[in-house]
């Protein structure tokens, strides 16, 4: 630019205009315009290039104060106004760029260069140059707004990230990288990233690198352990691209890592709870089958013994003693058989259910109760569509229809004939099946929460066991069901369960 | 009710084993019996009376769990011996894993599964059926 000015500045001495064909032809091609205001007559004259730039017609004079005028106003035609002012009084040059609107309103980006020529101490003309620089200075804020995006988003990001070259140094990296690895920028930058890694991670690296720098591939990711400055570990998930140039050779890489120590530690403790969860839920299974098989073989060889000695030896029987023995070992080998039972439902929970008719099954669990329903002047009343199929293991489904039944006999009120009806409908996925009573009813406000306990009695039945619900919960479970309760002390019970039925 | 020459039990437990031979002696089903507590022992002792050129029991009762050698795996040995003659064998066992119940159904040699406690009434309903045969 200079060097134009001095071309401008000899020119325009020899000449008393800026006008000249040569002049403007030079203008023309470098789009540069010159403008010139003699501070004596204050007569401004532009050359064509100029009043193009200020899209004015070629017969424009401008005033000084209309010259101005073109500055965007504010900051920018304040800005030229000092300038020229003290071009004018203090004989200094100006060179800046300012925001400008044209003739037709059209806004750019200008430079603007003001050289004082000063005889005798006094300044007594301005010679400037303009020039038209809104392509240049928008493709520059553009470039300016991009690099700030990207340093932004780099220095802000909530994960590492690092520009690291072909030969693995860091040339640029984020706060966050410096953060996760407790190293400060300076220390980090030119430094080898493997040097961060943790030892026995070091090779995972290198294969998938030379196949970036190959151009086998552009990315890839892993999951990688890094060594922090004060010697700790943290494992993060590393991603790396490769950045290529026009002719598509390697400049460098970009690491992304993110800190998944913490989800990485949790993922142990729950892999390791599972694990001592599993072994133990497998222990207190083979406990069980031991106990509940051992438990049996000595029940079962007292059961046998008595039955021997009451054959062999009929008058050791008749004593106070013997029934109450005999009756303590049925009841030990019941527990025990019950006890066997509750194990085995565990391990058939994955057993496949089929398809079984309910009223058919209902029927026969009935058909059982046979000689209670007559002692107990029982009115039974089943309404269950004979189309009606659950998806169920057939033992348990008779298992807890028997309890079921069984219960709302066994406890029934004292003085009045029981009535139990049972009503199965579909509901949703399942079928819904009600056996309700009018029988002795459960007080839940004190039982809700263990009804379907072990050992819970709410009764002084004297066949009370607390094993059947229970027992009966298990099985719906193992089926995939749920069971509800209502009941009402001295009103009756209503048992829902819930079975699954094939999906149509 | 006709008689039972020899009745092989096989099991560890002294108790089931008196009454067994109660039961059968009571009921005159039975008075011999060869007497073994562990898989092994009966697989060596009917091994020697088979050498021996003797008629081993035609009845054998079998627990599962012994020590040594168990029910299972004298079932295995048992069927690599040569026996010419008709031999009924049933499992008894306090198990009711149903597990061993699918095991007990793929062994031939198993006529039956019975679970303890064994009463007279089965005892003597095998007696009958081997009989019957």
């Amino acid at each position: 630019m200079k060097d134009v000015y001095n071309k401008l500045l000899r020119i325009s001495n020899k000449q008393t205009s800026v006008s000249n064909p040569f002049l403007d032809s030079i203008q023309k091609s470098i789009a540069i315009g010159s403008w010139e205001i003699d501070l004596q007559t204050m007569e401004i004259s532009w050359s064509p290039m100029t009043k193009f730039i200020h899209e004015v017609a070629e017969d424009f004079t401008p005033n000084v104060e209309e010259a101005l005028n073109f500055y965007e106003e504010g900051y920018h035609r304040d800005l030229i106004s000092v300038l020229f002012d003290k071009a004018v009084n203090n004989g200094e040059e100006f060179d800046e760029e300012f925001l400008f609107r044209t003739a037709k309103n059209n806004l750019k980006w200008v430079r603007s260069i003001g050289y004082p020529v000063i005889e005798n101490n006094k300044t007594v003309k301005i010679l400037g140059v303009f020039q038209d620089v809104t392509e240049k200075t928008n493709t520059y804020k553009e470039l300016e707004y991009q690099e700030k995006l990207i340093s932004t988003t780099l220095e802000h990001a909530p994960n590492g990230m690092a520009l690291v070259g072909l030969k693995g140094e860091i040339l640029q990296l984020n706060k966050k990288f410096c953060d996760y690895l407790g190293y400060s920028k300076t220390e980090l930058m030119l430094t080898n990233v493997n040097r961060l890694s943790h030892p026995d991670d070091i090779n995972i690296i290198p294969i998938h690198i030379n196949e970036m720098i190959n151009g086998e591939k552009d990315h890839f990711e892993c999951e990688k352990r890094y060594q922090k400055k004060d010697g700790s570990i943290i494992y993060c998930l590393l991603s790396v691209s490769i950045i290529r140039d026009e002719a598509n050779q390697p400049l460098h890489f970009i690491s992304n890592i993110i800190d998944i120590t913490k989800s990485k530690e949790a993922n142990k403790k729950i892999e390791s709870l599972l694990q001592t969860t599993k072994s133990q839920n497998t222990r207190l299974q083979n406990f069980a089958h031991i106990v509940s098989h051992n438990l049996r073989s000595h029940s079962g060889n007292l059961e046998m013994l008595l039955e021997l000695m009451s054959d062999e030896i009929p008058e050791s029987t008749q004593n106070e003693f013997f029934p109450l023995i005999n009756e303590a070992v049925n009841r030990l080998s019941e527990t025990i058989l019950n006890l066997n039972e509750v194990a085995n439902i565990n391990t058939k929970k994955n057993q496949d259910l089929e398809s079984n008719n309910l009223l058919d099954f209902t029927n026969n669990a009935l058909s059982t109760f046979r000689a209670e329903i007559i002692e107990t002047k029982a009115k039974i009343n089943i309404e269950i569509h004979n189309n009606i199929e659950v998806l169920a293991i057939p033992a348990y489904l008779e298992s807890v229809l028997l309890n079921f039944i069984s219960n709302a006999i066994k406890y029934k009120k004292e003085d009045i004939d029981p009535v139990i009806n049972i009503h199965a409908e579909k509901e949703n996925n399942y079928v819904k099946i009600k056996i309700e009573d009018n029988g002795r009813g459960i007080n839940l406000d004190l039982h809700k929460d263990k009804i379907f306990g072990l050992y819970k009695t709410f009764h002084n039945h004297k066949d009370a066991r607390g094993l059947g619900l229970y027992i009966t919960k298990n099985q719906i479970d193992a089926m995939n069901g749920k069971v509800e309760v209502t009941s009402k002390v001295n009103i009756g019970t209503t048992f829902t369960i819930y079975l699954k039925h094939e999906a149509n | 009710m006709k008689q039972i020459n020899s009745v092989c039990l096989i099991d560890d437990d002294p108790i089931l084993i008196f009454a067994i031979k109660m039961i059968f002696k009571a009921s005159k089903v039975c008075k011999n019996f060869t007497v073994y507590n562990n898989g092994e022992d009966a697989i060596d002792g009917l091994s020697q009376t088979l050498a021996s050129g003797k008629d081993i029991p035609e009845l054998i009762l079998l627990d599962i769990n012994m020590p040594i050698m168990d029910g299972w795996q004298f079932l295995d040995e048992f069927a690599k011996m040569t026996i010419s003659k008709k031999i009924t064998l049933y499992m008894v066992s306090s198990s009711v894993d149903p597990v061993d119940f699918m095991k007990a159904k793929e062994y031939e040699l198993i006529k039956d599964f019975i679970v303890k406690p064994l009463t007279s009434d089965t005892l003597i309903k095998i007696a009958e059926d081997l009989n019957s045969n």
